[in-house]
Formats: C-alpha cells, structure tokens, sequence
C-alpha cells in the first residue's frame, strides 16, 4: 500500500472513513440509537468508576495536592490572613455596634428632653491613683463644650465637664468622691443632694425631714440656675436602701446608679437645655415582667405488687 | 487476517478504555493529566501495518466516542482516529530505522496526540462545539504533549510486549 498500495487497504481505510461520517451525520440528525450507546457505556461504566472513585481518590488526592502544594500553601496563607482581616472587622464591628447602640439610647433619651448635646467618645479613663474617677472624651473647645457642662448617655448621669481642652475634656463622673448634685424625687419631688461615693453607688442626702423615701424611687437631677452644671431631669439612680437613723437630722438612701461606669464609650455633653423642665418625662419605664410558663406535671402511682 | 487481529485487541482495548475512564479520570494533574487510551492506541497503531492501524484507529475512536466527557457527536473522535492510525502507522511502515528506534517513537506519539487533539478542535469548531479560552486550550495542549512524551516510553515496552505475544511479530523495541 506503501508503494500503490493494494485495493483491499485502501477499501477498508475508505470503508471506516465512510463509517465514521456516517456516525457523525446520523449523530448530527439526533438519531436516537448513538445517543443511547453512549449513554448504555456510561450507565455500564458508572458502576465501575464508583468503585475506583473510593479506591483511588486519596491517591488521586494526594498527587493533586503534590502538584499543588505551593498554591496550596499560598492559598492558607492568603485565608490565615484573610480570616485575621476578618476577625479584625468583626471585632470593630462589634465595637461600632455598642457604639452604636450607646448613642442611639443617649439621642433617644437627649431628644425625649429637648436637649441639644455633643457627642464624644471616651478616649481615656482616668487615673484612681488620687481617688478620682474621671474619663477624657474626644470633644472639646473646639465642638462647642465648656467646663460645667452635664454629661450623660442613654441611662442618665455620668457627670459634669471640669476641664476642657481645644480637642478633648475631662469629665468628673458621678461616682467621684468630690461629686455632688442637686437632686429630686420622681413624683414626690422631694430634694436632696447626692454624693459620689467612688463606687457604682451613690448616697442621698433629704434635705427636708419632714418627708420619706422608699426603695424603688428614682432620683433625677434637679437641674441648676442656667443649666449649669446641671440639667433638670436626667435620671441618675434609684433607691436600693433607705437609712432610718432614729438621730438622723435628715433621711438619707443609698442609690444604685443607672450608668454602667466600666462600659462607657460613647458619652454626650449637653450644650443647652430647653427653658421648659422636662419633669419625670425621662424617668425609665420600668421593665415589663415576661410571663413565666407554669409547668404542671401530672404523676400517676403505679400499681403495687400485691403481697 | 484484519477482522482476527481487531477481535483480539478489542478486548485489551476495553480494558484500557475502563481503565481510563474510571482510573485515571480520578487524578487531577497539571493540564488536565493525560489520556492513557490515546497513547496507547497510537502505540498501538504504531506496531502494525497502516491499514491495521487504520482499523485501530476505528476501534479505539468509537470507544473514544462513548466516552460522556467526548463533546462532538458520534463519530468524529473515529474518523480522526482513523486518520491517525493510518498516519503513524504509514510513517514506520517498512522503516526499520525508524520503527527500531524508541525515541522516534515517542517523538511521534507524543506529536500525534497535540496534532490529533488540535484536529479534534478545529473539527469540533466546524460542528459547532465552544472551545472555551486560547490560554485553556494552549495549557490543554501542552501539558497532553508533556504527559505523552513522559507516558509514552513507561508504555512502549508493554505495549509491544502484548503485541508481540498476542500476533507472535517481533516488534518488540
């Protein structure tokens, strides 16, 4: 065939050509029998390829993971570095949420009052080792703050700006020993002042004796001539203890403060005040008791073997 | 003498084709890896006269063709594998210079199945079949010849081992 060749070779490289095309047109056509062949081999095949798939998948595995390793190893380093990213923002994220959720309480109980406030954000806290507890925010002079301003969050009370600073101030918080506030009963309106004790209780002083306090009343700030230091209205504690002192000249009470002093990260200064006292309008609502499901559990004896 | 020697490589062209389909399709190598069955069958082809490798070719692409990975239509792995039976075949035909030496071989093998996998692109774009991108298609091609000319000389000394015993020709390399 080489050399001319013989007509037998040629006729059979003609007749399988001729075979092949003839594959080919009825497969184009969609003639159903080729489709089923191939279907009928893998449906035949599968079976097969099922169990080489459980033999030498590991195997396959491992070459694939020989001939990736340094992608494989870049790939962990991009994902270690991807997931710290992560964590990072998840972190912030966390962070902006409180933040988020401290000012938004602190705008809903400035905004029931009327007051006009700045918001900060507590960049330092104070040093105790002179027995005074103090923070430093992030606004100052410069945001419009000024010494003898009333500073609070969502809750009420942190305290009064005593220095302040082109960019930042120092904040007296209520907890300080020095603190002292003009304070009032919600709804009986009776007057005292309240004195920082250093920790997250507070003591008020009745200044009338002719009056009583029960545990359960909140306290709020009576407010100063020009709103200076302090605002009327803001929430500071409730009474946990009252003390009955039979010589007392005046009752006095210990109060538990609403603001949570160790978490303190978004704060706001009061800027001004409206002329109107806002009263009891920002006396906290009291917690709404969640219904407790009884569960009655019926027992019935069994019977006694009889003896 | 043809339909005889057909008959008896059918089967051991089956064995390879299963082992292909369910064995080597389980590794994933650089390129896409090789094709087992390919190689062979041009050695295959490669040990006989051009119409026996012609007719090798045939077996070996109809097989090709049921394969669910081929994507042309039935038929079109056949006719290039006829073509290339023939071709390989033709090229050692009564060259004993050429046939006697292994890395020829291997040259060849190795060369036909980018040339056999080129032509099967060109035919498919003609029939319609995507491609996908030119970079796919040059890595595909690469690394088929890569593993070929790697596979091809662990293969040879089987092949013609099998070929020997089953046709009782001296063909071994």
């Amino acid at each position: 065939m080489r050399n001319g060749g013989d007509n037998r070779g040629r006729l059979l490289l003609i007749s399988l050509i001729v075979t092949a095309l003839f594959l080919i047109t009825l497969d184009l056509r969609g003639v159903q029998v080729i489709t089923g062949l191939r279907n009928g081999s893998q449906s035949a095949l599968s079976p097969v390829q099922s169990v080489a798939a459980t033999i030498f998948r590991p195997v396959g595995n491992f070459f694939s993971d020989v001939t990736q390793l340094g992608r494989t190893r870049g790939e962990i380093e991009r994902l270690k570095a991807s997931n710290e990213k992560l964590q990072k923002e998840l972190i912030d994220r966390k962070n902006a949420d409180a933040e988020l959720a401290q000012l938004k309480s602190v705008l809903d109980l400035a905004g029931t009052a009327k007051y006009k406030v700045v918001n900060a954000k507590v960049i330092s806290l104070g040093s105790t080792s002179s027995f005074t507890q103090t923070i430093t925010i992030d606004a100052g002079t410069n945001d419009g703050i000024r010494q003898n301003m009333t500073v609070i969050t969502g809750l009420g009370l942190v305290g009064v700006v005593k220095i302040s600073y082109p960019n930042s101030a120092l904040v007296q918080l209520t907890t300080d020993p020095a603190f002292k506030v003009g304070a009032r009963v919600a709804g009986s309106q009776q007057i005292g002042i309240l004195s920082g004790q250093g920790t997250s209780k507070a003591v008020l002083q009745l200044l009338d004796n002719q009056t009583t306090l029960k545990v359960g009343d909140v306290i709020l700030a009576r407010g100063s001539v020009n709103n200076r230091p302090f605002v009327p209205g803001v929430p500071i504690g409730q009474v946990t203890s009252v003390d009955n002192a039979a010589g007392a000249v005046t009752q006095t009470a210990d109060i538990k403060l609403y603001v949570n002093f160790s978490a303190l990260s978004t704060v706001a200064v009061v800027v001004s005040a409206p002329k109107e006292d806002p009263r009891d309008a920002l006396v906290p609502r009291a917690p709404v008791p969640t219904p407790v499901p009884t569960v009655t559990i019926y027992a019935q004896p069994s019977e006694s073997p009889a003896p | 003498m043809f339909a005889r020697r057909f008959f008896i490589s059918l089967p051991i062209f089956t064995f390879i084709y299963i082992l292909q389909e369910s064995v080597v399709t389980q590794f994933k190598l650089f390129g896409g890896g090789f094709s087992l069955f390919l190689i062979f069958a041009l050695l295959w082809s490669a040990l006989g006269t051009p119409e026996m490798g012609a007719l090798t070719g045939f077996g070996a692409g109809l097989l090709m063709d049921l394969s669910q990975t081929a994507s042309g239509p039935m038929g079109q792995w056949t006719l290039i594998m006829i073509l290339a039976g023939f071709a390989v075949s033709y090229l050692g035909y009564g060259d004993d210079n050429f046939r006697g030496n292994p890395i020829s071989l291997v040259f060849i093998v190795a060369a036909a199945v980018v040339v056999i996998r080129l032509i099967y692109l060109i035919l498919g774009l003609f029939l319609g079949s995507d491609i996908g991108s030119t970079w796919s298609v040059f890595l595909s091609l690469f690394s088929s010849a890569f593993w070929s000319a790697a596979l091809a000389p662990l293969l040879l000394p089987v092949v013609t081992r099998i070929h020997e015993a089953l046709f009782d020709v001296k063909s071994r390399i």
